[in-house]
């Protein structure tokens, strides 16, 4: 399953409170920066199980069946309000 | 302390309008203050709000579309960062227009609707428009953007919340907004023949929550509850200089859009104060903040920081004093006001006082 940003959401750093928000209309998600993370690598290109192989590398401290859970959960989350597509590759 | 920054700037970019709403919300008075800020002071503006941590970026009026320098504004927006929304009637728009919003990076476009059909909606909006607007709404998603559609609910067209909620899918919006009338500027001239009876809104209410189950996904449903037939008041603006900035055509910020109304009040204008120093220091901005103004019964209700004490032009336009408890509140010395309306006689047939918006000067 390839997850991507639908169009309507729009992520982006935000200074002034020091987070990832996740933006759509009339809207404002503020993202973890444990889902930013995950955000940051949804680009329609890489697999849900690439994303969770990427962050399994990059936290060696927390184990690989965790990640994998949170991941669908948030995708899951996410795509239930229209913010993620995921299409079969 | 410091105020945590806005969330949304409403630019309210000209009060002119080819529409007459019945319901308009807009002064009624917009003559007085009708000179509009140029394009560079609204990009100025724009680079300000997101500098201060504004997210949103509502570009309405007025018909904003009547504005040729729409686009170059909304591109100054999209270029800092900002979610871009038009909030128009639609009317007068071409689908080269259209396409060049997209162009310049507008995210979402919401069309109001007066009603389900030309006869009934164009009545409401003083012209014909009704026909034209669909076509504006669907050219909408065939440029791209996000769609919404927003319907002003009345005792006129209660009746067909589900039909509009039928056209709105139809049309292929992902969000529709049935906004019960909110009475101010022309509807509170109206409300005689504006006010629903409990039953309409019961019956619309039950409607929009189905459909909120049904089309859960695809597209999503917002009810805006009635203030003065809930016996509470709306969390108006979700509290005074909490999250929401409004600069009006002429650039006096406010707290809220109806807010220049109010007497003893100098608002701050953004050609004379950066828009941060007017959200962190302006007298204004601070005088309804939070909770240490509030009278009672307000000062010592569990609710104070849910409701902020609801809407203060509501508050001003019925008992005078802008500090006072929202009459809408069931627990306001001056509610009866609001319950002898809702449950006195209705005017028949409806009549509607309009305010021509068509001719301004920039
Ligand atoms: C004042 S209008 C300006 C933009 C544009 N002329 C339009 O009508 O869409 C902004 C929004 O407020 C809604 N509106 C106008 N009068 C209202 C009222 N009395 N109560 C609630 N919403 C209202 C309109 O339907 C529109 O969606
Ligand atoms: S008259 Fe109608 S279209 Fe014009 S600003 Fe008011 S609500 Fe919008
Ligand atoms: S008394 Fe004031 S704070 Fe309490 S519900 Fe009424 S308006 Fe809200």
């Amino acid at each position: 399953m390839v997850p991507s940003l639908a169009r309507r959401a729009r992520v982006r750093w935000d200074a002034a409170r020091d987070c990832h928000v996740l933006l759509y209309p009339e809207g404002v998600l503020v993202l973890t920066p444990e889902a930013a993370e995950v955000i940051e690598r949804v680009d329609g290109v890489r697999t849900l199980e690439a994303i969770v192989d990427a962050l399994a590398d990059e936290h060696p401290e927390a184990p690989r069946e965790v990640i994998d859970r949170d991941v669908r959960e948030l995708i899951e989350r996410l795509a239930a309000r229209g913010f993620v597509r995921s299409e079969a590759p | 302390m410091t105020a945590a920054p806005p969330m949304a700037l409403l630019a309210e970019l000209t009060y002119r309008c080819p529409l007459r709403c019945g319901y308009c919300s807009n002064p009624t008075d917009w003559r007085g203050y009708a000179r509009e800020l140029d394009a560079q002071n609204w990009r100025r503006v724009v680079r300000e709000a997101a500098h201060l941590g504004v997210l949103h970026l509502h570009l309405s009026g007025g018909e904003p579309l009547l504005r040729d320098d729409l686009e170059d504004i909304a591109r100054e927006g999209r270029d800092a960062g900002l979610y871009v929304n038009v909030i128009t009637s639609g009317f007068g728009a071409t689908r080269a227009r259209i396409e060049g919003l997209a162009e310049a990076g507008v995210d979402h476009v919401q069309v109001s609707l007066q009603d389900v059909d030309g006869e009934r909606g164009d009545r409401v909006a003083g012209v014909r428009a009704h026909d034209h607007k669909l076509a504006v709404a669907r050219m909408v998603r065939d440029a791209g953007m996000e769609l919404s559609i927003n319907v002003v609910l009345h005792r006129g067209n209660l009746a067909r919340t589900g039909e509009v909620i039928a056209l709105a899918a139809s049309l292929g919006a992902q969000r529709l907004e049935l906004a019960n009338t909110q009475y101010h500027g022309s509807a509170l001239v109206n409300r005689a023949a504006l006010m629903p009876a409990r039953a309409q809104l019961d019956e619309a209410l039950a409607v929009a929550r189905a459909a909120q189950r049904d089309l859960a996904g695809r597209m999503d449903v917002i009810y805006v509850v009635p203030d003065w037939f809930a016996d509470a008041p709306r969390p108006c603006m979700d509290g005074w200089g909490r999250r929401f900035m409004t600069v009006i055509p002429d650039g006096t910020a406010l707290p809220c859009p109806g807010a220049h109304g109010l007497p003893g009040f100098a608002f701050d204008n953004v050609q004379a104060r950066s828009l941060d120093d007017i959200w962190h220091r302006g007298a204004d901005f601070e005088r309804f903040r939070g909770t240490a103004w509030m009278p009672e019964p307000c000062a010592s209700c569990d609710r104070r920081e849910v409701d902020y004490g609801g809407c203060r032009c509501q508050a001003f336009a019925l008992t005078g004093d802008a500090a006072a408890t929202d009459p809408a509140c069931a627990k306001s010395p001056y509610h009866t006001l609001i319950r002898d309306e809702r449950e006195g006689p209705r005017d028949e047939p409806a009549v509607l006082h309009r305010i021509d918006t068509s001719r301004g000067r920039r």
